[in-house]
């Protein structure tokens, strides 16, 4: 098998609209990540929903990621290195479906997003490559 | 001795779960996705077919792990594991059972075999194991399997390659084939096909690319070894990534035949596909 290690982590950032977790990511969204994960027990969810900014101050988070998720703003944070199975913690809270949470990363109403799912989803025309516009 | 009867591979989409647990299988939205598993769930259940253990590859979703740890590939060796409590309480399914004997002897000869697993004894499982034993078993008091959980990190980059998976999977056969006790194994490899849950992108779907994927699980498994990451995450969204863990259901098998296929478009977020292929060493 053909070893990209020097190009690996680049060439992901060809792909529009998508972020993959990689290690740069992981190392800065380890105590956002890991705050969401204490969001599994139910006595920790009614802390944080009875106040959620109080709740911050326990954690390690940045400044930007800590607006971020006051927010619910999930394209920042993915981009600040939430990812998604852990972000999942704070949208089930909410009470939003993957569905649901889902969509609001892509512009588009709930409605529409399902509308576009039960149509067989997003093709991956176009948006293969920022590079090559394919 | 123990052989390897068939592979079994299936997405695990949540909603499957939800489907099954709150019994919506005959709602509109649900029928096509239940109507895929009911060959395999008759074909399961023959006295001829039906497995004494299977050696089910998974990923967990920050469910028993965090970031605090991140093993590559694991396997479980406990006696048993529960549902585990994805932030709404665990699903109403039986408890897992392993075969603790077997999952020892599979670490102890895949790490002989130069592939360092992470033991795990103590461990809940999320939907990526108990959606598939749902999908092919439904609600039993107890599951009618034995399980080996082999867990696969495919959340945090870089995971395994392809290649590596498919090797895996050959290696659990060399270890499933020298366990003395005459046991029906089968091996099942979960997750995929085309799905995106983030970002812009988020709803990509691409059928042409799964549909040919399942056909080169007979057709071209070489093909599939050599699939680079990026073209996952180009082709089939950033969480078809999973489909790795099919290749190592892939790797365990021999001249696998088609016995049964389903796809269908959506299952919430994602293109669920399942396959049945049976082992011909």
């Amino acid at each position: 098998m053909v070893k990209n290690l020097k190009n690996y982590k680049e060439e992901f950032k060809d792909i529009p609209g998508t972020r993959v977790f990689t290690t740069e990511l992981a190392r800065k969204g380890y105590h956002l990540n890991q705050f969401c994960m204490s969001l599994m027990k139910p006595e920790n969810r009614k802390e944080w929903l009875a106040d959620e900014k109080a709740y911050l101050d326990g954690w390690k988070v940045t400044a930007e990621q800590r607006d971020a998720l006051l927010a619910r703003d999930y394209n920042r944070l993915l981009e600040l290195g939430g990812n998604i199975y852990y972000l999942a913690k704070v949208f089930s809270t909410d009470g939003l479906s993957f569905v649901q949470a889902v969509s609001t990363m892509t512009g588009m109403s709930v409605d529409d997003y399902k509308a576009m799912m039960d149509a067989g989803g997003r093709s991956p025309d176009g948006v293969r490559s920022i590079k090559e516009g394919t | 001795m123990a052989k390897i009867s068939a592979g079994v591979a299936t997405s695990h989409v949540p909603l499957i779960g939800v489907g099954v647990d709150q019994g919506k299988q005959d709602e509109a939205y649900f029928k096509p996705i239940f109507a895929g598993y009911e060959w395999t769930k008759e074909w399961i259940k023959k006295p001829e077919t039906k497995p004494d253990v299977v050696v089910l590859v998974f990923n967990d979703h920050a469910s028993a792990f965090g970031q605090d740890i991140i093993p590559t590939f694991a396997i479980g060796c406990g006696e048993e594991f529960s549902p585990a409590d994805e932030g709404w309480g665990p699903r109403p399914v039986p408890t897992v059972k392993n075969h603790p004997d077997l999952a020892w002897h599979i670490a102890q000869s895949l790490i002989i075999d130069e592939f360092d697993m992470t033991i795990i004894n103590e461990m809940d499982v999320d939907h990526g194991l108990t959606v598939p034993l749902s999908a092919m078993f439904g609600q039993p008091e107890e599951w009618p399997t034995l399980v080996v959980p082999i867990m696969v990190n495919v959340v945090t980059y870089p995971i395994p390659s392809g290649d590596r998976c498919f090797r895996l999977g050959q290696a659990i056969k060399r270890a499933v084939e020298s366990f003395p006790e005459d046991l029906n194994i089968q091996i099942w490899g979960t997750g995929g096909m085309s799905h995106q849950l983030q970002g812009p992108r988020a709803g990509l779907i691409n059928a042409e690319w799964d549909q040919k994927f399942l056909d080169d699980l007979t057709a071209d498994p070489e093909r599939l070894c050599q699939i680079p990451h990026i073209e996952y995450l180009r082709e089939t969204g950033s969480e078809g990534i999973e489909m790795v863990m099919w290749l190592v259901m892939l790797g365990a098998l021999t001249n696998p035949k088609e016995l049964h296929r389903h796809y269908h478009v959506p299952a919430s977020n994602t293109a669920l596909g399942h396959i049945v292929l049976e082992n011909n060493p």
